[in-house]
């Protein structure tokens, strides 16, 4: 993939993919603020259920309830296909905003160089 | 030898005292036996006569006690499997002329046994240096590349409870 490319040729322009994003997070939106992410599910929901640490994120609720329904229904379990599909557009979803820091993060590296050049050559 | 033959023969050589003489009188493993090392130019060249062999191709085994008397030491070359199969022998199943010396080891080196196909075509230097030249280069590649992994446009995935806000893009 050429990301990897990318972060050796330009790793000054380039996220790293295992570092959180290092910009203020409502830089560029002063006028509406973003709104926080919201975990639904709690603490002692996700220990009783057993959930697997990995599976502790923003989307835990809907997975608890697709499991909760499995359990439930067993063995018609084309009855929890509703379910499932949210949980599953739930975590692409997810996906889809950690590619969006992504961009964010590489866009405001770009701009902050930009600016960097500019002072550079003016003084 | 089918049964048949066998009578027959055996009633050839009962009649015939001249072959009587040939089948009891030789053929023994005595008869088989090298004989002493050869000491002398003399008895070398004798030797050298016996196995059909040039007086410069002669070579007797070390005299060390084994028994090999004066039994030519043959270069042992790389086995009758490697011997041309196209080649019209007097016995073709051993790929063998009739009074052609065999080498000490020649039960070693039968086709049935011993297989020591064919001379490598390159030098074993050459062999060890390309496979070391090949691990180096990979083994170089795999450190360059260590820190320059492949990865998808997106940033570690966000666990809610370790304190820090996350935010959607609405």
């Amino acid at each position: 993939m050429g990301n990897a490319y990318a972060l050796y040729t330009k790793p000054d322009v380039t996220p790293n993919p295992e570092n959180k994003p290092s910009f203020d997070p409502n830089f560029g939106f002063e006028g509406k603020p973003r709104k926080e992410r919201v975990m639904i599910a709690t603490e002692a929901e996700m220990v009783s259920a057993m959930l697997p640490l990995e599976d502790r994120d923003y989307c835990a609720h809907k997975l608890l309830k697709y499991r909760a329904c499995r359990a439930d229904v067993f063995p018609w379990l084309y009855k929890c296909h509703h379910d499932k599909h949210e949980y599953l557009t739930c975590e692409y979803e997810d996906y889809i905003l950690r590619m969006k820091e992504f961009e964010r993060e590489r866009r405001l590296l770009e701009r902050q160089k930009r600016i960097n050049k500019k002072q550079a050559a003016s003084e | 030898m089918s049964n048949l033959m066998r009578s027959v023969l055996t009633k050839r050589i009962i009649q015939n005292p001249l072959l009587q003489y040939i089948a009891v009188r030789n053929h023994w493993n005595k008869d088989f036996k090298p004989a002493k090392y050869p000491e002398t130019e003399q008895e070398k060249l004798a030797a050298a006569k016996k196995y059909y062999l040039l007086p410069e191709e002669y070579k007797p085994y070390a005299n060390d006690g084994l028994g090999q008397g004066d039994y030519p030491k043959l270069d042992d070359g790389l086995g009758v499997e490697n011997k041309d199969s196209y080649y019209p022998y007097d016995f073709p199943e051993h790929k063998r002329n009739f009074n052609e010396p065999l080498s000490a080891d020649y039960n070693l080196y039968s086709e049935d046994r011993y297989s020591q196909a064919e001379k490598p075509r390159y030098s074993s230097i050459y062999y060890l240096s390309c496979f070391l030249g090949v691990m180096t280069f990979s083994f170089l590649l795999y450190g360059f590349l260590e820190d320059k992994k492949m990865f998808r446009p997106v940033l570690p995935k966000q666990y809610p409870g370790s304190g820090e806000k996350h935010y959607t893009f609405d």
